[in-house]
């Protein structure tokens, strides 16, 4: 009698821990998700695809899709959680403005400050953004929605985080992972669409060197800049003000040690919690929906507009610029923010038509501006759907 | 010349450094306003101890928490400290765009937020600051007031008072249903055309300040470099000046790479010993070296 109520009792608790394994609590979206972890891992160690955000996002998208018994405090959505602690910086938009931070400490604004027309490039490209949004809406997403979805094309992860928390934070998985996944694909997404609109004799154009730039010009930078941008668009101030002070560390040259500080152990530190959190953030329960999968097709399309807006703002602006003074076209594609994998882009296709034209200096002008450009079109949308 | 220049950005960049500083005391006590009152509670809002009193709500329009302790609520202009708002109490602290409902029923002893005085039509309930002298806000109840409704701004913290249609103690004065921005924007631009248009102006604009400033900035030094070179050639006018080649940069360059890679910290962790072979000498004798320590 004694044996069998013992027993019952072994079968009752392993039957009761069972209830609370993954395999109970397992649904096929969790596979999936799991499988798109693992692919995201496979592409950022075998391929080498952005691998410092693909390896911690991938790995995060793991954590977040094993399944487990809910009201244990252990998923990213679930209070007290130390997942849910980790998510609150991105949840408030806490780390984007951080990793801005050390983004500006490491980024040489020169090729921009000595040929300042470049910076209407990184303008022209923000297109993508809003014909991103444009196409959201008639698709049925709400305006804060198409607002989130549209600032994929800026390609500025930390930008979409920061905005999507803010416009429809039940999206912000989904933005994210795509955002970061065509920053990574940029050298598929962009070169046809360069191609396509550019003429032979344009892919030739010879830029002049970039002059040199004196300290006193780089140190003005970064406090017109957030002085000139910000008093336009306020609501950008969290990223422009990160991004322009970083810069202010780096060209004063007194603050090394800060500088240091924000290029180095800063932003790998936030660089983990913000990919293993997005990552873990696309639990398949609120991940895997209809939504998610019309979220990745805008994406795409966004980074199409944001190429051709940018190569085409080049074409017309040649028709107005003296013989000697023209811009190449190839650089227009830069003006999206994903540095410096669009100026490289730049730089491929160029030498693939003339193997001494090396575009990369130059195309790196538009591509800073276009972290300015996305940063201040990301206040604009703030501004107006918030 | 340069330095001149530089100095007027500099008292640009002054200028708008103070008139960004302007505004930073504007999330205090001075966001505190008098939103609503209730005269007559004839079956209205219920205190703690349920009983239907006057009321007063204080809004708090600042987007931060603001502590009303050690502020001073009176009835009576005469008398600004009339009623001391106790000090180090949690329930006074309103949080950012939020409310506090004091009771105006002449019963301190209940807690501290029972006034000591009630509300009578046609006098004025004035806030001050923790100093009683500075005036924070004010209102005049106005004749007649009917029971039960309530007598407060419009729209919270705005201008206009009137008669509210309904009472709101602890809530949005206005009442009307309401769309958000977002919703407000797409009513007009269905398309997303009119955003297009809007935020790539907004944009175009922003990196067009900066354009144009950096293409002063890049004049003014190019123009002072040319000067500059003029200036050596009618020094030494027999003097040709030539500029490096960009292949000649780039072997320089080049070079200096290398000779910084090789300033490492970091030594080639192959260690190898080998012996290190020294002709005698007594002046390099370690015995002779020693010193023998004193007995």
């Amino acid at each position: 009698m004694e044996n069998s109520s013992f027993l019952n009792f072994v079968i009752d608790h392993l039957s009761q821990f069972l209830q609370y394994t993954a395999f109970a609590n397992m649904t096929v979206g969790h596979i999936v998700m799991i499988l798109v972890g693992l692919v995201f891992i496979y592409l950022a160690i075998a391929k080498e695809f952005e691998p410092m955000l693909l390896i911690p996002i991938g790995f995060g998208i793991l954590v977040g899709n094993i399944a487990f018994y809910p009201g244990l405090e252990i998923g990213i959505y679930e209070s007290g959680s130390v997942l849910n602690y980790l998510y609150f910086g991105v949840l408030h938009g806490i780390y984007p403005p951080l990793i801005f931070l050390g983004i500006g400490a490491m980024t040489d604004f020169s090729a921009l400050i000595s040929n300042p027309k470049l910076i209407l490039v990184g303008a022209a490209a923000q297109l993508g953004i809003f014909g991103a949004y444009a196409i959201a809406l008639y698709l049925g997403f709400s305006p804060s929605e198409a607002g989130a979805i549209g600032i994929i094309g800026g390609a500025d992860g930390p930008t979409a985080i920061f905005l999507s928390s803010k416009l429809a934070p039940e999206l912000m998985g989904a933005i994210a992972i795509s955002a970061y996944s065509y920053m990574a694909l940029v050298p598929v997404i962009q070169p046809p669409f360069m191609r396509l609109l550019t003429t032979n004799k344009e892919r030739l154009i010879r830029m002049k060197p970039p002059r040199t730039v004196s300290k006193k010009e780089k140190i003005i930078f970064p406090i017109a800049g957030l002085l000139l941008t910000c008093f336009l668009v306020p609501s950008g101030l969290p990223l422009l003000g990160m991004l322009f002070f970083g810069n202010l560390l780096k060209e004063s040259t007194l603050t090394k040690r800060l500088a240091d500080t924000a290029k180095g152990p800063m932003i790998d530190v936030v660089t983990i919690l913000i990919g293993l959190t997005v990552g873990a953030s696309t639990q398949a329960t609120t991940f895997l929906t209809v939504k998610s999968l019309g979220i990745f097709v805008l994406g795409a399309t966004s980074f199409a507009i944001a190429t051709i807006g940018g190569v085409g703002f080049v074409k017309i602006l040649n028709l107005f610029l003296k013989e000697g003074n023209k811009i190449n076209p190839l650089i227009g594609n830069a003006g999206v923010s994903a540095v410096p994998h669009s100026a490289r882009v730049s730089q491929v296709i160029g030498l693939q038509y003339d193997k001494t034209n090396h575009l990369l200096m130059h195309a790196m002008g538009p591509n800073v501006a276009g972290v300015i450009g996305s940063a201040v079109a990301a206040g604009v949308l703030l501004s107006f759907l918030y | 010349m340069l330095k001149n220049k530089l100095t007027v950005l500099n008292l640009i960049v002054l200028v708008f450094l103070c008139i960004g500083i302007r505004n930073t005391n504007a999330q205090s006590t001075v966001d505190l306003r008098l939103n609503e009152i209730l005269v007559h509670n004839d079956s209205n809002y219920v205190d703690d101890f349920g009983k239907h009193s006057a009321w007063i709500e204080i809004f708090n329009s600042a987007h931060n928490s603001v502590n009303i302790g050690g502020l001073y609520l009176t009835d009576d202009i005469e008398n600004p400290t009339k009623y001391l708002i106790p000090k180090g109490q949690p329930t006074t602290l309103i949080p950012p765009r939020s409310y506090i409902v004091l009771w105006a029923d002449n019963e301190p002893d209940r807690g501290i937020l029972h006034v000591n005085f009630i509300l009578k039509e046609s006098k004025t309930i004035c806030l001050f600051e923790s100093n009683g002298r500075t005036l924070l806000d004010s209102v005049t109840i106005k004749s007649p007031q009917t029971t039960d409704v309530t007598y407060g701004r419009l729209v919270d913290g705005g201008a206009q008072w009137g008669y509210l249609e309904k009472s709101t103690p602890n809530a949005n004065n206005d009442t009307k249903p309401k769309i958000s921005e977002a919703d407000k924007f797409v009513i007009f631009d269905p398309s997303g055309i009119g955003m297009t248009l809007i935020a790539m102006l907004v944009v175009f604009t922003a990196l067009a300040f900066l354009y144009l400033f950096f293409k002063g900035i890049g004049f003014v030094m190019t123009k002072d470099a040319r000067m500059a070179s003029k200036m050596k050639q009618a020094a030494s006018p027999g003097l040709v000046q030539e500029g490096l080649s960009g292949e000649v940069n780039a072997a320089i360059v080049m070079v200096l790479y290398l000779y910084g890679d090789q300033i490492h910290d970091q030594e080639d962790p192959v260690i190898t010993m080998t012996k290190v072979s020294r002709t005698y000498s007594p002046w390099s004798s370690k015995i002779y070296g020693l010193r023998k320590s004193p007995r």
